[in-house]
């Protein structure tokens, strides 16, 4: 067992006047064994969450737990291990490949320098690099084999729970797939519990069991993956699918409705009520009526299942872009 | 590079080697000096007191008759080692005071930061007389002055250099698997900021070596009976109407010593920082056109905004001549949206900017014609050029932030364009680009225009970007990765945008992408690029059905989709492209093809057409309705082989 939930989670920084919450009273729960995406765009505060996870920001409020116990008072055990996005500053140019997995090994757990040894060659196996390659320097890597590496280093520390924070977006589409399998084949090896963070909704999609969309903060919708991208309820999840280049889509169709090149709400200044509500093609921009997204943010609702942040949520079905020809 | 190459071409400067060889004379004589000359120097000769230069003594004697010359080289021990001494507790001192912050609770790391900014400000030699005082004067007191003087600088750089390691994902990564702060200091930070540190430390050691001299000439410095050049130049100076040799000695010893520390110190920095290269490059001859059959567009035809044949990128390196375009040749028409889509390497950005003669020297660009709206570009007079850009051609890059000046504001630097090419006068171009701002849906674009670029977000600089270049009635618009860094709902607007424009203004766009499902999306006619060459060129209605050269193919298979069958694995393509100095003798793409032959390796196939609208460059294409498999999943597909069947360079 090892389910990973954040309780009411905020993360701010700075002081009370200049500061920013990165992430506000955020509740996710990640069950034991499975895959939950996190999608959002550039400062929806996903990675600061998943940073929070590990300690590296602050939590100012609510609790992040595993298996009921605060992550927080683990200070000897690591449990909890990421993986970072870029894989040419994630690993030390004047360590080895093999001293950089063998720092994250837990102390004691080998004796001898020969079993150490053996077990940076087995995790380089496991990640199908060639174990011999522990004495190459990470400049003579390719970013495709510095993320294998990145995720040898992670499982070095014998995590339960692994964070993927946009792990592909700095590799060539032709490497991504190999990182993707290896990553997926992992995981359900060794049965590990995944945060997998990506701007890229065709990638969650592929690789997560659940799907949570953050906007500025928020969670503000949550559910199994098939249900929220085949039901999308938020006009933003909405927005975010239509936004998504695929061989299908259109992405130069033009919803006349909606508030068109609004620009993205600045987190020092969130708007009030629902955060989405400036740019929200059912919002009051559009239906001047709906005061109550600029008065009351719509919680998250804590029902297990497919749930929405939104005030009109169940009125969406039939808003999708209208179809729109190009020219040629 | 490797690191010991990269330090040996400190001797290949001219600068560094000079510097080098004076700092291992410097070093020789300080060891050796006192056994050879130690004698001579001591012997008083009170028959011979401040004598001038001589053949016995060249530069003359003191007041007890000592030779002049022999107590200058004498001098170089002290001299060298009290500069040396200083440095190394200059150098510990501040990298202590430096690192300490990263290890201390928080209130005590402020107050060592604190403290230090505050030692920063004062001038060293200000606070080495403060240190001398308070240590004492004498030789001992001297050292500890300058060392402690020089240890504020230290402890910023030390902190600025590591508060720049310390956002590095590595050190992330040992955070979270609980390495403590000290051991990440000493196995992670020092190593990363010990190059910097050590050249810098050379640079002052030249300055401890003045500050010496400078300490000693005012007397608070060496005492007697002990003396370094600093005394020595004291002494002498007492009698410079009498014997000037005395004075002017140890002058040109301390001069050269400094400069010697400094110059090897300045070239190393330089060496470290990226900006020597090593060895001499000889750039070859303007390699000639090569008369091969180009398969389209033997003219230029009507409505032709850019026409490109043959084109090649040329870059020196020390083992050759790379070529990382090699041969591209396409046109664009008035109108036109075109993609170019490819892996990063595969030369599609060199390609754009070679075509609007933005190849920065040592590159060489060579094509058989490269014409933009009549004007042939490679034969075009410089000021030709620059009068098309911002004009008829409109670059929009992946990064706007660097591409506007981060101190003036998005208005008046728009409307420096219209200024500069149309001649209108300052308000009016303040209207226009107002106007386009709004044309290209920034809000409230009167109050913005007013605003600096760091106040903008990305999506809006990128429209800003597009702004400026529509400010004269650009024909043609090069966009490269316009969209990369922005959020998907940002990039479709941008797309929407560049689509807009197009069909308002008729301006042609050639927009490069690595996402061929953003170019799907967006253009009308795709070129594919790998290693250098076109290898497709097809209309984008038929990408999905009609490619036919397998790395199409295979793009279009390994890209994830929002329908992509979850319970199979991804497609990979095995293997990773060649570097553009190995470029294997066939077709590039054959190590990694599935439909490779014998032909493949040993000929590079031309780009030809194949119907209507359709060229591609390959021995076997696929057949329309053929499904390319990609290789199975196996341990074998995981790794990425170096390409196989390389030759060095691709002449």
């Amino acid at each position: 067992m090892s389910e990973l939930r954040f309780d009411h989670v905020s993360v701010r920084y700075g002081s009370r006047s200049t500061g920013l919450t990165a992430v506000d009273d955020v509740s996710l729960t990640i069950p034991s064994g499975s895959v939950v995406g996190l999608v959002g765009e550039s400062g929806s505060g996903k990675s600061t969450l998943a940073r929070a996870a590990i300690g590296l920001a602050p939590v100012t409020g609510g609790t992040i737990t595993l298996d009921g116990v605060d992550v927080t008072t683990l200070r000897r055990r690591h449990p909890i291990q990421m993986v970072f996005q870029d894989p040419f500053s994630s690993l030390d140019p004047r360590m080895t490949i093999g001293e950089s997995i063998a720092e994250m090994i837990p102390r004691g757990t080998f004796s001898s320098a020969a079993a150490k040894r053996a077990e940076v060659g087995r995790l380089l196996k496991l990640v199908n690099l060639d174990p011999d390659r522990a004495g190459s320097l990470p400049g003579a890597l390719s970013g495709g084999q510095r993320q294998r590496i990145g995720l040898a280093r992670a499982l070095a520390a014998r995590p339960e729970v692994i964070i993927a924070d946009e792990i592909t977006s700095a590799l060539d589409v032709s490497v991504q797939g190999s990182v993707l399998n290896l990553v997926r084949d992992v995981c359900a090896e060794l049965e590990l519990t995944m945060l997998f963070i990506s701007h890229n909704l065709s990638v969650v999609r592929y690789l997560s069991d659940y799907i949570a969309v953050m906007y500025l903060g928020h969670i503000v919708e949550l559910g199994p993956v098939d249900e929220v991208l085949n039901n999308a309820k938020h006009p933003y999840t909405r927005e975010l699918l239509a936004s998504v280049p695929t061989r299908n889509g259109n992405l130069l169709a033009v919803d006349p409705a909606a508030p068109l090149d609004v620009e993205p709400a600045d987190p020092h200044h969130p708007p009030s009520g629902c955060r989405f509500n400036p740019r929200c093609p059912i919002g009051p921009l559009v239906h001047p009526e709906r005061q109550i997204c600029v008065q009351s943010a719509p919680q998250l609702p804590t029902t297990p299942g497919h749930a929405t942040a939104c005030h009109f949520a169940e009125l969406t079905k039939d808003r999708l872009p209208q179809p729109f020809e190009p020219a040629w | 590079m490797p690191t010991r190459l990269k330090w040996l071409s400190i001797v290949r400067s001219p600068v560094g080697a000079t510097a080098t060889v004076l700092v291992l004379l410097l070093a020789l004589l300080a060891v050796f000096a006192p056994l050879i000359w130690g004698a001579q120097a001591e012997a008083i000769d009170t028959s011979g007191t401040q004598q001038g230069p001589s053949a016995e003594h060249l530069l003359g004697t003191d007041a007890l008759g000592r030779d002049v010359l022999a107590r200058v080289l004498i001098a170089t021990q002290l001299s060298v080692a009290l500069a040396v001494i200083a440095v190394v507790i200059g150098v510990t001192v501040g990298t202590l005071l430096g690192t300490a912050p990263s290890v201390l609770p928080r209130w005590a790391g402020r107050l060592v930061v604190g403290i230090v900014n505050i030692a920063v400000a004062f001038p060293g030699l200000l606070l080495a007389l403060f240190f001398a005082v308070i240590f004492g004067v004498g030789t001992t007191g001297a050292v500890l002055a300058i060392g402690f003087a020089m240890a504020p600088g230290f402890a910023r750089l030390t902190q600025t250099m590591s508060a720049a390691i310390a956002g590095r994902d590595f050190i992330s990564a040992a955070r979270a698997a609980g390495v403590s702060r000290l051991r990440v200091l000493i196995r992670h930070v020092l190593p990363n900021i010990a190059e910097p540190l050590i050249v810098n430390a050379t640079v002052a050691a030249g300055g401890a070596l003045l500050a010496f001299a400078g300490l000693s000439f005012l007397g608070i410095g060496v005492q007697v009976p002990a003396y370094d050049w600093g005394k020595l130049l004291g002494e002498g100076l007492n009698r410079i109407y009498i014997n000037p040799a005395a004075a002017f000695g140890p002058a040109v010893a301390v001069i050269v010593a400094g400069l010697a520390f400094n110059l090897l110190g300045e070239t190393a920095a330089s060496v470290a920082g990226g900006r020597v290269t090593i060895g001499r490059w000889t750039l070859p001859p303007r390699p000639q056109p090569t008369t091969r059959a180009v398969p389209a567009f033997s003219t230029v035809s009507v409505g032709t905004i850019l026409s490109i044949e043959n084109l090649r990128v040329s870059y020196p390196t020390p083992s050759g001549l790379v070529h990382p375009v090699r041969g591209v040749s396409f046109e664009v028409r008035e109108g036109e949206a075109l993609g170019v889509v490819g892996e990063s390497g595969s030369g599609k950005s060199l390609t754009a900017l070679a075509a609007s003669r933005l190849i920065e020297p040592p590159g060489v660009v060579d094509a058989d014609r490269l014409e933009f709206n009549g004007i042939q570009m490679l034969t075009a007079p410089e000021k030709t050029i620059r009068g098309l850009l911002g004009t008829s051609l409109a670059m929009v890059f992946q990064d706007p932030m660097t591409s506007f000046n981060p101190t003036r504001r998005i208005g008046s630097q728009l409307a420096e364009a219209a200024q500069e090419h149309q001649g209108m006068s300052k308000k009016e171009a303040m209207k226009r680009a107002v106007k386009q701002l709004q044309a290209v849906r920034v809000p409230a674009a009167t109050r913005r225009a007013e605003q600096y670029p760091h106040e903008f977000s990305g999506g809006m600089r990128q429209r800003a970007m597009i702004a400026m270049g529509l400010m004269n009635s650009p024909k043609l618009i090069i966009a490269d990765e316009p969209t990369t860094a922005l959020d998907v709902t940002v990039q479709r607007q941008v797309l929407r945008l560049l689509e807009r424009v197009r069909t308002d203004t008729n301006a042609a766009i050639l927009l490069i992408s690595h996402d061929i499902a953003v170019i799907s999306q967006s253009c009308e006619r795709v070129l594919v690029m790998y290693a250098g060459r076109v290898v497709e060129d097809l209309p984008t209605a038929e990408l999905y059905t009609g490619a036919r050269h397998p790395y199409t193919r295979a793009l279009l298979e390994v890209v994830p989709d929002l329908d992509t069958d979850r319970e199979q694995p991804l497609g990979v393509i095995p293997g990773r492209p060649p570097a553009p100095g190995e470029v294997p003798l066939g077709c590039a793409f054959a190590a990694r093809c599935p439909l490779a032959t014998a032909q493949c390796r040993e000929a590079d196939p031309e780009l030809e057409i194949h119907r209507d609208k359709h060229r591609v460059a390959c021995w076997n294409p696929v057949e329309s309705d053929t499904r390319v498999t990609l290789p199975e999943l196996t341990a074998a597909a995981h790794t990425e082989a170096a390409p196989v069947a390389t030759v060095g360079g691709a002449q």
